[in-house]
């Protein structure tokens, strides 16, 4: 108990980085809960975008504008040239259309007046660009004929409606379980880092040079100490994990609560016993608690950048993730992108989620090996 | 004695593991790490080449607007838009069932199209049939009216059939000269992951206040017994404290020169083209570290741990309201609480580069370059005034 007891007292210490990384966790978690809610009906994207209108919204340029705001999401920023420029530059909107001054009279004119545009060049301002050009293109043939301007509109308005039926075959809710994979992925760094920082601070200070010697004289059995204090550290990465498990719980609610819910926590509980592995095997290497942070940093940060934890894995580039077939995040984050798109749960779909469990099994046991072997020689020199 | 002081700061500056780890290795790992995790997302993010299958019944190659639009944006080139396969509707389904295919299209009287999940790829496509169904109803549309304007009451059905058809013909011809007069007047710099690579640089200027923190604390007696034997030594407080801030500012430097080299060279971070903007902008971000170096280290009564503590975490505090953990929070925070950033040294810097590459304009850069300034010396008085004329009864 008395081992126990200190392993608490110490981990009341460390307790402002895990607090840190939940928050942050939270966060990110909640960035990517904005996306709208989605059901079994296919909804169109649609782009975001600024309508800078110089002209009076009247007759035609009030058709375009409406059309355009009928069709993609109008961003209400600041009129003012600097903000729709930062607005761009960092993706709140992804389009922008000048409707110059008398564009009405112009276009009726058969001016063919010029709209200008500023785009970010991503799919969603192509989107866009599409709209934009779509609407032009059937108001200019309408224009080489002498309909009145009321009658263009009334016939624009009538063409412009056309829909085609558009039937969606998957009844996942890809919404919800994409929020829920980027919340496991993030768990990547928050596991790691957690595990890592905790478990060797408590290691190292059962290891403190005048400490060590105390517990060496008493009477506390040897074999009974180690034990206790691997039980511990076990008991610490689980807690935390299911501290993240209780987490997402609260954060996505019904989701959880199904197959796919249940393969995210197996996934993220087998990845909790690498991770428990790994700190177990640096808190017995690492002398120096000064240089722990900095350990932390790069493991923990370092397999998170490079496996898709902070940035999804179809954006980052082949020579990096081949790079990450050697660290086991990137089989943990693997399987978490796999779930998401399981609509069968039978052997072939969790055939290679199941491969990538057991790799992370092989690399814990690894490295439980190592700190065997570690520890073991360490003994004989002392 | 400036100059014995100044040499000993330098080395043992040099010789501390830790600092030098956190100053000058920290952020050449993260910087990797940044653009490891970054250098595809752009891509990524532009329209690639759509997968898509068409169902090759009847209807469809009846219907020659169809077939010869998808011709079209299926060819290779700049403009194509989709990688289009031409099957069976059991085939179709099985490649939307294996994800090979955004959705395919089946042409029976009326267009469908079936996709796997709502997304951009799936919203082009429908968008682009619907554009070709509504161009047949375009030329239907002005066909009849104007066929109707046209025919006098006595006219033969083979004449309305003329008449029609030549109305068709100009339609088609109208709706093939793209008439649409749209300029692009976008900036060209639009990448945003620069922004990570800016925050960095206003990390590692912060950073460095931990170089001016220690070597502050060197000198105070109530930090160490290094610290009470040069007080009490005959020494100009004034010269002591400024030599080994000077020595700890060179370092500095010399840790983002380090890192400067290393981004521009091998990350290759584009840092736009105004080479003496950048030195000013770093020169001064590096103060604003040192000020706030030496303002904890002199105000605070605290160990050195704790010192260290509270400089790191406003360090990061500060980087990650500017961006560095997500480049929207920038954005967040200048849109709906300005002052904050404004306070923020970290934002000052990487505003200041943001300011450069976005901007042709120099307001705002200088906007940022005085705030740095202000906000140093600031904290300089305060220290100042804190580090003058101290005197201990016992310690």
């Amino acid at each position: 108990m008395i081992v126990f007891k200190t392993f608490l007292k110490v981990l009341n210490k460390c307790k402002a980085p895990i607090i840190l990384y939940t928050i942050i966790l939270v966060f990110f978690a909640g960035f990517n809960t904005k996306t709208s809610e989605q059901g079994n009906e296919f909804t169109a994207s649609k782009p975001d975008i600024v309508i800078v209108c110089e002209d009076k919204v009247e007759g035609i340029t009030k058709n375009l504008v409406e059309y355009l705001s009928k069709n993609s999401n109008i961003k209400e920023i600041e009129n003012n040239e600097e903000k729709r420029n930062d607005a761009l530059f960092y993706r709140d909107v992804n389009y922008i259309v000048y409707i110059p001054k008398n564009f009405r009279s112009d276009f009726l004119e058969h001016q063919n007046p010029q709209i200008a545009i500023k785009s970010t060049g991503d799919y969603q301002a192509s989107l866009a660009n599409m709209l934009l050009e779509r609407y032009l293109n059937v108001a200019n043939t309408y224009l080489e004929f002498d309909f009145t301007e009321e009658e263009m509109i009334d016939k624009l308005q009538e063409t412009l409606e056309t829909k085609v039926s558009v039937e969606m075959t998957s009844k996942l809710d890809t919404d919800s379980l994409y929020k829920v994979s980027t919340y496991y992925n993030f768990t990547n760094y928050c596991i790691l880092a957690g595990s890592i920082y905790v478990i060797c601070l408590i290691l190292s200070s059962f290891k403190n040079e005048k400490v060590l010697k105390r517990t060496i004289i008493s009477s506390l059995n040897y074999q009974k100490y180690n034990r206790i204090l691997l039980a511990s550290n076990s008991l610490f990465a689980f807690v935390l994990w299911f501290f993240y498990i209780l987490l997402s719980f609260v954060l996505f609610g019904s989701v959880m609560w199904s197959l796919h819910g249940a393969f995210y926590i197996l996934n993220s509980f087998v990845f909790s016993l690498f991770a428990l592995t790994l700190a177990f095997f640096l808190g017995n290497i690492i002398k120096n608690k000064n240089a722990l942070n900095g350990i932390i940093n790069v493991i923990a940060l370092g397999s998170s950048f490079l496996c898709g934890a902070f940035v999804p894995m179809e954006w980052l580039p082949n020579t990096v993730l081949n790079l990450a077939h050697i660290l086991p995040s990137y089989y943990f984050i693997k399987s978490n992108e796999l779930i998401k798109t399981i609509e069968v749960f039978d052997f072939a779909s969790l055939k290679s989620i199941y491969l990538n469990m057991i790799i992370i099994v092989i690399f814990a046991i690894g490295f439980m090996i190592l700190s065997s072997i570690f520890t073991s020689k360490k003994r004989k020199l002392a | 004695m400036f100059f014995h002081n100044f040499k000993y700061t330098l080395k043992t500056l040099f010789k501390s593991k830790a600092l030098i780890f956190w100053t000058f290795a920290f952020p050449l790992i993260l910087g990797t790490f940044f653009s490891m995790a970054f250098s595809n997302i752009e891509e990524s993010e532009k329209l690639d080449i759509i997968s898509i299958a068409i169902v090759n019944n009847e209807d469809f190659q009846e219907n020659v607007a169809f077939v010869e639009a998808f011709k079209t944006l299926s060819k290779e080139g700049e403009e194509q838009l989709f990688a289009t396969q031409y099957v069976t509707e059991e085939e179709a389904a099985s490649l939307l069932n294996k994800k090979e295919i955004s959705g395919y299209l089946l042409l029976e009287k009326t267009p469908k199209i079936v996709v796997n999940t709502s997304g951009i790829y799936e919203t082009i496509l429908k968008e682009v049939v619907e554009e070709i169904e509504e161009n047949s109803k375009v030329i239907s549309s002005i066909a009849s009216y104007e066929t109707a304007k046209h025919v006098t009451e006595q006219a033969t059905n083979e004449e309305i059939q003329n008449i029609r058809n030549t109305i068709i013909e100009k339609v088609l011809k109208i709706q093939q000269i793209n008439k649409t007069n749209m300029q692009d007047i976008s900036n060209a710099n639009l990448s945003y992951t620069m922004i990570e690579f800016y925050t960095l640089i206003a990390m590692t200027c912060l950073y460095g206040g931990i170089l001016g923190m220690v070597a502050v604390n060197q000198n105070m007696p109530n930090m160490s017994s290094n610290g009470k034997r040069i007080s009490i030594s005959p020494l100009s407080k004034g010269k002591l404290i400024l030599s080994s801030v000077l020595a700890s500012y060179i370092v500095q430097l010399i840790g983002l020169l380090l890192l400067f080299l290393y981004t521009l060279f091998v990350l290759k971070v584009d840092y736009g083209n105004q080479f003496s903007f950048i030195v000013l902008l770093s020169l001064v971000g590096s103060f604003a570290g040192l000020s706030l170096g030496i303002f904890i280290a002199s105000i605070l009564k605290a160990s050195e741990n704790t010192k260290t503590g509270i400089m790191i975490s406003v360090t990061m505090l500060g980087c990650f309201l500017s961006g560095m953990m997500g480049i929207t929070m920038k954005y967040i925070i200048d849109k709906n609480i300005p002052l904050l950033n404004k306070l923020n040294p970290a934002n000052m810097i990487t505003d200041g580069f943001y300011s450069l590459y976005y901007y042709s304009t120099h307001e705002r850069f200088y906007f940022n370059i005085i705030s740095l300034l202000v906000f140093s010396f600031i904290l300089i008085f305060f220290s100042t005034l804190s580090l003058r004329r101290q005197k201990y009864d016992s310690i």
